[in-house]
Formats: C-alpha cells, sequence, structure tokens
C-alpha cells in the first residue's frame, strides 16, 4: 500500500520512504517519517497532488512523490 | 559581509557588557510563521532590503537604537530545515554558522509547534543563545491551546516570549528578551539533544579530531554543529570548511554507524530530531478535545473541491489581473501625462530661455525625460502586482491555487504556482518577471520567466490594432484571439522543449505546506509593496534610463540626420531587411520599426508612423498653458486618476486593458499600411511582433531577478529564432496555400 492510492479520509501509518537524497530530506524535514500517521485530505480537482495531513498540519505533495510513501492503513 | 568587526568572533560576556555594543540578532524561522509581520512589526520602515550575497534571495536588515544600546536585526529566509538542498537554507547556514549573531530569534508559530520546534532544534545544535518567539499566539489563544512557556525554556534551554506579530503584542518583551540574553550570553547555553550512545560517540570524536587537526576552525564556528554535519555526510559544510573528504575519522565512524543501524544517517538523525521536538510538544502544548472544524478546513472544502475549485480559481486570477491594471492604469496614464504635458514643457521652456541648441532639447525631452518616464510609468503597475501578490502569498490562497493548478503546469514542466505569473504577462510582462518570485525552486522560477514573454502583453496590442485596422477589419475579434492563442501554444511548446533539454533531469519536487488562511497584517503589506517598488525604481530604473539615452542617440545620430533612412537605427533596418525577406516584409521600413520595437512594444507603431507618414505630423498650436495652470493640472488630474482608479474597481467589468480601440489619428498610417504591406505578411508581422524579445526592460528585469545576464540571453536568442521561423512558416506556408496574393 503507498500513500498515493489512499483515497480521501482514510488514514494509515508510514512504514517505509523509498527514495533517497534531496527529496527524502525535504519530506523527513516536512514530518513525512516512517512510524508517523498520515491521513490523505483531498485530491486536486485535476487528480493531482494530493493534500494529507501529517504532524497535524496540512502538506501537498504530488502523487509521483507519494507513491513512494508506503503505508500500513490503519484499522479503525 | 558583516561591518561588524566582533561579528566573527565568540560573544564575550566582558564585551557583551560594555555600553554601545551593537547586538546583532539573526531572525530564524518557518514559512508562515509570521516572521516577516514580526520583522515589520519591530523594524518596520528602518528595515534595509537586498540580496544575500552573490544569490537574488531577499536579505533583510535594520540597525536601531533599543534602549540606549543598538540593535542589527538580520532576517533570514525562511526555512523548514538546515539542510544544505534549498538556496535558503544555505544562506541561513552560512550565516548562522560563519557570523555567530549574539543571539538568534527563532520564530514558531504557536498553532504548529511540532514542526517548528524541529527547526528549534537544528538551531539549537550551533550552540547559540536562542530566543523563542512563540508566534501567532493570539490564535492558539483562541483554538484554545495551552503553551507552558516556563517548560520549554527549561527543557530546551532557551529564553521564551510569547508574541502576536498581527496584534502587536509582546514585541517589546521580545527585544527585552534579546538585549537581556545577549549581555550575559554566558549564561543561556541552549541544551543540546542527545542522538543516543553511538551517534554522540562518533560526533565527539570528530569534534576532537576538528579542533586537533583544523586548529583554524575554533569554537566560533561551533565545532560540534560542523561534526554533527560531517555525521550527516553534508558535502556543502566539508566543502566550506575545507575538511578532506578522505578524513580516516569521519569514514570510519561512518562505517561503524552504518553497520550498526542499517539505515542512513542523516534519517537517523532527522527522526532524532523530530523524536525530540515532538517530546516537548507533548509536554508542554495542551489542546481542548474538540470536534470543531475549523476555519481553513471549512473554506477549503468549497476552494479545493473538485466542482468549484477551478473555477474559484479562475475567479481568484481574474480578480488579480484587473485589479492590478485596472487600479494601476489611471495612475500610469497620468505619470505619462504629467511627463509629457507640464514636465516636457516646463523643460523645453527653461532650455529655450537659456539657449540650448535643438539638439539639447531634443536630447532632454525626448531623451532624459523619455527615460525617466518610461521608468515611472511602471511604478504604479509594478506596486500594485507587489500589493496583490503579497496578499495571496500571506493570505494562504496561493498555495492553494499551486495546488490547483500543478497538474496542468506540471505537464509542461513548470510548478502550480508559474499560473500566476503567466496569467500577469497578458497585462505585462515586466511586473510578471518580478512575480515568479513567489515560486520557490530556481529551476521552475527560471523556466517560467522564460515562457512569460510568451503571453502577449498590453504594449503589443498598438500593433495589431494598427495591422487589424488595415487588413481584417471585418474579422477583427478573431485574429486578435488567434494572437493570444498563438502565444500559449508557442509557450506550451517551449515548455515541453526547455523540458527535455535545458532543464533536463530531475523535475523540481512539490512538497509543499498548506497554510492555514489568514488576513495579512495591512502593515506589513505595505511595507513589503513599497520595498519592492523601491528596489525596481533604483535597481531596474538605473538600466532603463540608460539605455532610452543609447536610444536617442542611435536615432538621432549620425549629426544632423534629416532621413530616417539615414540614422543609425534606419542602417540598422537595412542592415536587417534581408533576413526578413522570408517572412515577406523585407524591407527597412519594417526592420527599423521592429528594432525599435526591441525598446518596447508600443514604440512600433510610433516609429512606423515616423517613417511611413511623416509629413501626418503637423503640430497642433495650442495655447500653451501658465505654469500655475500646469500645476493646477497635475494636482486635478490626479484626483481624476484617484477617482477612476477607485471606480474600475467597484465596476470590475471588462477587462479594459486589453481592449481594443481603434485611434482616429493613426488614420494617415493604416492607410500607408496597407499599401505597404499584403493581409499575409501583416499577418507575418503581428506574429513577429507578438514573439520576439517585448522589450528591453524585460531583459533588465530578468537580470535583476536572477542575478546574471545569462537568462536574459537564452529568452533573447531563443525568441528571435522562434518570432522567425513561425513567421516565415507563416508568410511561406500562407503562399503555397494561396493567400501570398
Amino acid at each position: 500500500m503507498n500513500l498515493a492510492i489512499l483515497r480521501p479520509g482514510e488514514k494509515g501509518k508510514i512504514t517505509k520512504i523509498d527514495v533517497s537524497g534531496p527529496l527524502k530530506r525535504r519530506l523527513m524535514d516536512m514530518g513525512v517519517l516512517v512510524g508517523e500517521e498520515v491521513k490523505v485530505e483531498k485530491v486536486a480537482p485535476l487528480g493531482d497532488p494530493i493534500e494529507v495531513t501529517v504532524k497535524s498540519y496540512k502538506l501537498s505533495l504530488r502523487k509521483k512523490e507519494a507513491k513512494n510513501i508506503l503505508v500500513e492503513v490503519s484499522d479503525e | 559581509m558583516s561591518s561588524q568587526a566582533q561579528a566573527g568572533i565568540y560573544p564575550d560576556p566582558g564585551i557583551q557588557a560594555a555600553a554601545g555594543k551593537t547586538v546583532t540578532i539573526a531572525v530564524a524561522g518557518n514559512p508562515n510563521s509570521g516572521k516577516s509581520t514580526l520583522i515589520n512589526a519591530i523594524a518596520g520602515t528602518k528595515l534595509h532590503v537586498g540580496n544575500w550575497a552573490g544569490v537574488t534571495v531577499e536579505k533583510k536588515e535594520a540597525v536601531f537604537d533599543y534602549e540606549g544600546g543598538r540593535i542589527r536585526l538580520v532576517d533570514l529566509p525562511g526555512i523548514y530545515s538546515m539542510s544544505p538542498y534549498s538556496q535558503e537554507e544555505v544562506i541561513a547556514r552560512n550565516y548562522l554558522s560563519t557570523e555567530m549573531p549574539d543571539v538568534i530569534v527563532d520564530v514558531v508559530d504557536s498553532t504548529n509547534l511540532e514542526r517548528n520546534l524541529y527547526l528549534t532544534v537544528q538551531l539549537l545544535e550551533l550552540g547559540l543563545p536562542v530566543v523563542l518567539a512563540l508566534n501567532i499566539s493570539d490564535e492558539a489563544d483562541k483554538k484554545g491551546y495551552s503553551i507552558d512557556s516556563a517548560l520549554i525554556a527549561e527543557m530546551m534551554g532557551v529564553t521564551v516570549v510569547k508574541t502576536s506579530a498581527t496584534k502587536k503584542r509582546g514585541l517589546d518583551d521580545l527585544l527585552k528578551a534579546v538585549v537581556r540574553v545577549a549581555k550575559d550570553s554566558s549564561k543561556h547555553h541552549p541544551r543540546q539533544l542527545n542522538y543516543g550512545e553511538d551517534i554522540d560517540t562518533a560526533v565527539k570524536h570528530i569534534e576532537a579530531r576538528l579542533r586537533n587537526d583544523y586548529p583554524a576552525l575554533d569554537d566560533s564556528h561551533s565545532l560540534r554543529w560542523i561534526a554533527i554535519k560531517l555525521m550527516e555526510g553534508d558535502g556543502d559544510v566539508q566543502r566550506r570548511f575545507n575538511i578532506s573528504s578522505s578524513d580516516p575519522l569521519t569514514d570510519r565512524a561512518f562505517a561503524h554507524l552504518k553497520k550498526g543501524q542499517g539505515e542512513d544517517i542523516e534519517s537517523m538523525l532527522a527522526d532524532a530530531r523530530y523524536a525530540q521536538a515532538a517530546g516537548v510538544t507533548r509536554e508542554v502544548l495542551h489542546k481542548p478535545e474538540t470536534d470543531k472544524v475549523e476555519l481553513t478546513e471549512k473554506i477549503d472544502r468549497v476552494v479545493l473541491s473538485r466542482l468549484f475549485g477551478i473555477p474559484i480559481f479562475l475567479l481568484a486570477m481574474w480578480l488579480l489581473f484587473k485589479l492590478t491594471f485596472d487600479i494601476s492604469t489611471p495612475f500610469v496614464d497620468w505619470v505619462d501625462a504629467v511627463i509629457t504635458g507640464p514636465l516636457t514643457r516646463w523643460t523645453e521652456a527653461i532650455l529655450a530661455f537659456v539657449g540650448a541648441s535643438d539638439w539639447m532639447v531634443s536630447l532632454a525631452v525626448d531623451g532624459v525625460i523619455g527615460g525617466v518616464g518610461s521608468v515611472l510609468v511602471f511604478v504604479p503597475v509594478i506596486f500594485a502586482m507587489m500589493f496583490f501578490i503579497t496578499f495571496l502569498e500571506g493570505s494562504g490562497y496561493m498555495a492553494r491555487a499551486a495546488f490547483v493548478m500543478d497538474r496542468a503546469m506540471h505537464k509542461i514542466g513548470l510548478h502550480g504556482k508559474s499560473f500566476i505569473p503567466m496569467i500577469l504577462g497578458f497585462g505585462c510582462n515586466v511586473p510578471a518577471i518580478y512575480a515568479t518570485r513567489t515560486l520557490e525552486n530556481r529551476k521552475d522560477k527560471v523556466l517560467t520567466a522564460l515562457i512569460i514573454p510568451l503571453m502577449s502583453c498590453g504594449a503589443r496590442l498598438p500593433v495589431y490594432v494598427l495591422f487589424t485596422a488595415a487588413f481584417f477589419s471585418a474579422y477583427k475579434s478573431t485574429v486578435l484571439w488567434s494572437l493570444y492563442v498563438l502565444g500559449i501554444a508557442m509557450a506550451i511548446l517551449m515548455g515541453l522543449i526547455f523540458k527535455k533539454t535545458i532543464f533536463k533531469g530531475e523535475a523540481p519536487t512539490f512538497v509543499m505546506e498548506l497554510p492555514p488562511y489568514r488576513m495579512p497584517s495591512f502593515r506589513s503589506l505595505m511595507i513589503h509593496t513599497w520595498e519592492k517598488g523601491k528596489h525596481f525604481l533604483i535597481k531596474a530604473g538605473t538600466y532603463i534610463f540608460a539605455v532610452s539615452i543609447l536610444v536617442w542617440f542611435l536615432i538621432n545620430l549620425p549629426w544632423g540626420v534629416e532621413d530616417q533612412k539615414d540614422s543609425y537605427l534606419g542602417q540598422a533596418g537595412q542592415v536587417a531587411a534581408p533576413v526578413l525577406q522570408p517572412l515577406g516584409f523585407g524591407n527597412w521600413q519594417a526592420a527599423s520599426s521592429l528594432f525599435s520595437g526591441l525598446i518596447a512594444k508600443e514604440i512600433v507603431v510610433g516609429t512606423m508612423g515616423q517613417i511611413y507618414a511623416p509629413e501626418d505630423e503637423t503640430e497642433v498650436e495650442e495655447e500653451t498653458p501658465t505654469f500655475l495652470e500646469d500645476t493646477e493640472e497635475i494636482g486635478t488630474s490626479f484626483a481624476v486618476a484617484v477617482k477612476d482608479s477607485t471606480l474600475s474597481v467597484v465596476s470590475s467589468f471588462g477587462i479594459t486593458s486589453i481592449t481594443a480601440e481603434d485611434d482616429p489619428e493613426q488614420a494617415g498610417l493604416t492607410g500607408e499600411v496597407a499599401g505597404a504591406f499584403t493581409p499575409l505578411s501583416a499577418f507575418a508581422f503581428m506574429a513577429f511582433v507578438l514573439l520576439y524579445m517585448p522589450c528591453v526592460i524585460l531583459l533588465i528585469a530578468s537580470r535583476q531577478e536572477f542575478g546574471t545576464w545569462k537568462w536574459a540571453g537564452v529568452a533573447f536568442g531563443y525568441q528571435m529564432v522562434l518570432a522567425w521561423v513561425v513567421a516565415a512558416a507563416i508568410y511561406q506556408g500562407g503562399k503555397l496555400l494561396g493567400f501570398g496574393a
């Protein structure tokens, strides 16, 4: 499962960030860390990018980037 | 560089206590933490805006007296982290690690504590005294957040002050705290984060090694910070402090850790820092349990929705365009009228009085005053644009606009935010270039700026009007429309070409915060707008003025030239004419007009007037107004401008800025042009005018914005080629299809 295929309203726990270099650092700096809970809030009107809540603030990223963020969907 | 001799020396409490010493404060913080508003509220009009050495990132500084001492305040770019990957981050790091300010003021958004404290943790690594401004505290209060600032102070070893920049609360307390901390900096040791035994041991080793091997790096450089950065594999720090890459201990420390942890050290450190930020947040922040939907969320449910997202975006863009150009147009006209009217008359009168020769009058009026005028007419539009762009950014809508448009813009290699400068380009390309500063990534900025000139600006309209009146009066709007579409099509094409050539490789990422909606403070908006406008006036103004004088000489030299054909401009036109042969207008008249169009597109029509129909220029002798009448006129016409500007906002319907109107005074010229061109060559000519370099001012703006002539050069080059190819394709293709006659 990855962040790009979650639907708005769905939550997940980050299990792996499958990128490297500047993008990985940038994601981590923005609070996208392994073990962190993310919730997909919205998909942009044209279908990309997406808006998520992480560390109780709103972050947007392209699906291309979200695809490499692996998540485990919470049961609740 | 710092004008302060002590800047690089470790802050010694003895020196600090001495009276008259300047306390240097570096202000750091996340984007959207209200840092600019805070700085504007503290230093306001004392702020000096410039650029960081060698880069085009804005640098704000202020020096002012406070309670018997002197404070030098340096605003660092808004950053999320101290990583080496963005220009802003590198600037902030370099300043903090080499200039060693007396105190770091860390502006923190109280409503977004954890992510903001992540930067705080990294600032603490520098070992400098930190004063934490818990900003936006009014909003946090409203949300019912309770933040234990004494506990933050204790846990992080910092001084904490609650502030609200928009409400002007806590600002004095903040300055007092800063002065107190600076006076006694030895007592204010920030708490250092514990990274776990393995890493801490390695950091200590590297630190000891650095102390030993690099005696030039003493404690004035925060060895611990450098050691941590080396651990992270930070190439920028390594280069900056000249540390040999094959430092055995560094390598060994790496090897040992990599084996032990199976994860990269950079991630481990980021995790550890966030763990501390989260730990502090958990202890100090108490949020009320609530299911209340926040205002930002309510607004976004509409503004970002599938159904309304794009219509609202288009409406916002239309308003931005309308407001920018409609508000400024009456003032532009007023500036223009004052310059060409009273100012010119007075100068002529004074020069005639002192007995100046004709050419001196011409140089003063056409060259100098004309040059000043061509700078000043941009001032209202730049001010208006800066005001609204700053508003869009400060309110939080800019990020939403990017979110809504990103997919479409990304297809041609651009960023969601690129759309806004491009829309503004339809009014005037020059402010549009300045508007690219809302883009964070340099690649995005440059690519957007390269494409902006293809947006057909208002200055090109007089050319279209002249030619459509002469040839296409039956299909005027269709022809006009086709030109705008041609420009957009070429922008998409060039975007794709640049994406595959100059900007090949990794596309800039799009990981962007969507900050809560906020009402920007009016004072902050005004200060920002004023600073930007002033910057334009001084920097670009000088170039534009010089170019205008140069052009005057080109038109009027050699001395005593009578026929336009023999002026340098005419001669250049004769040389260039054969190149334009395949485009259907290979004559010196057209070529010279196009040359003059490099200065500004609206000049093309003026030059054509002089070349094709000089006899039409019969001066109508008007009764010359007296000095008093003139002065009165300037005042009343300004009042009219204010009224028109206000009215245009109230009755914002129909885009006046790009309305084509026939100018009855041009009837003679229209006839001449109808004889000199065919419909086909006329259309090719208009396409050429659309696509070739809009004006030198654009080149100057681009030079100013990117700190190099390189991109101005690329823009100039590709546009010349593109204009030629497209115009040739239109003319030759049209001939093949039988439209040649």
